[in-house]
């Protein structure tokens, strides 16, 4: 049983997304539940690139990667989660904010926090401060994910922000915010609940966030 | 005090008229350092520590993937485009940046220094195929360029987009073939970088164009910051932030 997690993080790992269905479906065969899968294959494989791609041994394409790798297995366990009864970790609403069409880390954070176990509501990029707010509204998640790469967009995380505010939704969730311009003293700026400075930094946060919920 | 320049190599044949005639020597640093910020900053503060006098320097670049982040001053004064990257500088003014902007987010710019460095999508992918696969690379460069809609060169003159047209026509190929990109060609303006030399001896403190980074001080990514359509009056003076979180 422990060789079949570790063929699935392997996998995950190398990025070998043609090989996930026929690594899902075997272990499934094999009577491994759908948590054991995500948990003890999935989230190890990305757990130990995204490790790797903090120390500077892996890079954006292999993460990417091993991303879709992960979603290949996902696609078969997504609809199993509901029927077994699978405890996710939390739910996120995830976009890049308005004006901003960079989707690739936004994209990689969603991935990413789907393999650490959360159910992700990705709104896509270009996603106006209404867009979240009606969003939280309907999706009820625990936490806002928000993504800007430019000096000229990323006040529409403040004023995101501000809106959900505004909707008596803020306290309701925890809002955390990353991209290539942004700081935490930014975040403290605008209200954010943290600055994820990468990918698996996301991730970590959000888990921290989900334990305290 | 000394004026001296450090400048990124695409910004050479803009800069290089202006700073001749000012007397201000240069010195221009390999292409395509923003490809790995870490890097770069340290690169850049090799050639600051390098200064026996304490001196004006120019730096020819912009935040550039947060590549100028932690730069530091030492005794000399640093001063520093308010901008993201050089495509500011290109075109002459955040005004005309953000016209463009505004008129295509989904723009992807192409300038002499991107193209001889290889940060285009047509290189980009070559090295991918080259890395990944075939089958891997066509799933990567998709996710990374997808929802651009525009590739536009830009050259300080018109000598120099002929210069660049053929390798960039390459390049505007690939990308409408693969996503619709639609090709134009800009030619830029020196406004900007006739500035920044013009006024860099003179300045007491920051502008909405320039940064000043007095003796002691480091760059920081709050200084670029600005909002979307900001005019010149409204400024926000990045020292004066106050933070409203307990």
């Amino acid at each position: 049983m422990n060789d079949t997690f570790t063929q699935i993080s392997n996998a995950v790992y190398e990025g070998r997304a043609k090989d996930m269905p026929g690594l899902t479906n075997g272990a499934l065969a094999a009577g491994l539940t759908p948590q054991e899968i995500l948990d003890r294959g999935l989230t190890q494989g990305m757990q130990l690139i995204g490790k790797d791609f903090k120390e500077g041994k892996r890079f954006i394409p292999e993460l990417l990667l091993a991303a879709r790798a992960m979603q290949a297995s996902l696609n078969i366990l997504r609809p199993l989660f509901v029927q077994t009864g699978v405890k996710m970790a939390g739910k996120v609403v995830i976009g890049t904010v308005k004006g901003d069409l960079h989707d690739i880390g936004k994209t990689l954070v969603g991935m990413m926090l789907e393999g650490a176990g959360f159910e992700v509501i990705d709104l896509g990029k270009d996603v106006a401060p209404e867009q979240f707010v009606e969003a939280v509204k309907h999706e009820k998640p625990n936490i806002v994910a928000l993504s800007a790469l430019l000096t000229t967009t990323m006040q529409s995380m403040g004023r995101t922000i501000e809106l959900l505010k505004e909707a008596g939704l803020r306290e309701q969730v925890r809002v955390m915010i990353g991209g290539a311009p942004v700081t935490s003293d930014f975040a403290c700026q605008i209200n954010a609940d943290a600055y994820g400075s990468s990918a698996p930094d996301a991730v970590e946060i959000a888990k921290k966030f989900a334990r305290v919920s | 005090m000394p004026v001296v320049a450090i400048a990124c190599r695409v910004l050479e044949s803009l800069m290089e008229p202006y700073l001749r005639d000012a007397a201000i020597p240069v010195t221009c640093k390999e292409y395509g350092l923003h490809r790995t910020p870490t890097l770069m900053a340290a690169a850049l503060q090799q050639e600051i520590d390098r200064l026996a006098e304490p001196s004006v320097v120019i730096l020819g670049y912009g935040l550039c993937g947060n590549g100028l982040v932690g730069l530091k001053a030492r005794q000399h004064t640093l001063i520093v485009p308010r901008a993201d990257d050089c495509i500011m500088l290109l075109l002459g003014s955040y005004e005309r940046y953000v016209e463009e902007f505004s008129a295509e987010p989904g723009t992807y710019y192409l300038t002499k220094g991107w193209l001889a460095s290889g940060s285009h999508p047509l290189r980009e992918y070559e090295e991918l195929v080259e890395k990944y696969g075939q089958e891997s690379a066509d799933w990567i460069i998709n996710e990374q360029y997808r929802n651009y809609r525009r590739l536009v060169l830009v050259a300080s003159s018109q000598a120099e987009l002929i210069a660049c047209r053929a390798q960039a026509l390459e390049v505007a190929r690939f990308c409408a073939v693969r996503w619709g990109f639609r090709y134009e060609e800009h030619i830029g303006s020196t406004d900007f970088v006739e500035r920044l030399v013009a006024e860099a001896h003179q300045l007491r403190k920051s502008t909405d164009d320039f940064l000043l980074i007095p003796p002691g001080g480091e760059i920081k990514q709050e200084m670029f910051w600005r909002k979307l359509g900001e005019g010149k009056q409204q400024a926000p003076n990045p020292d004066a932030r106050v933070s409203n979180r307990n």
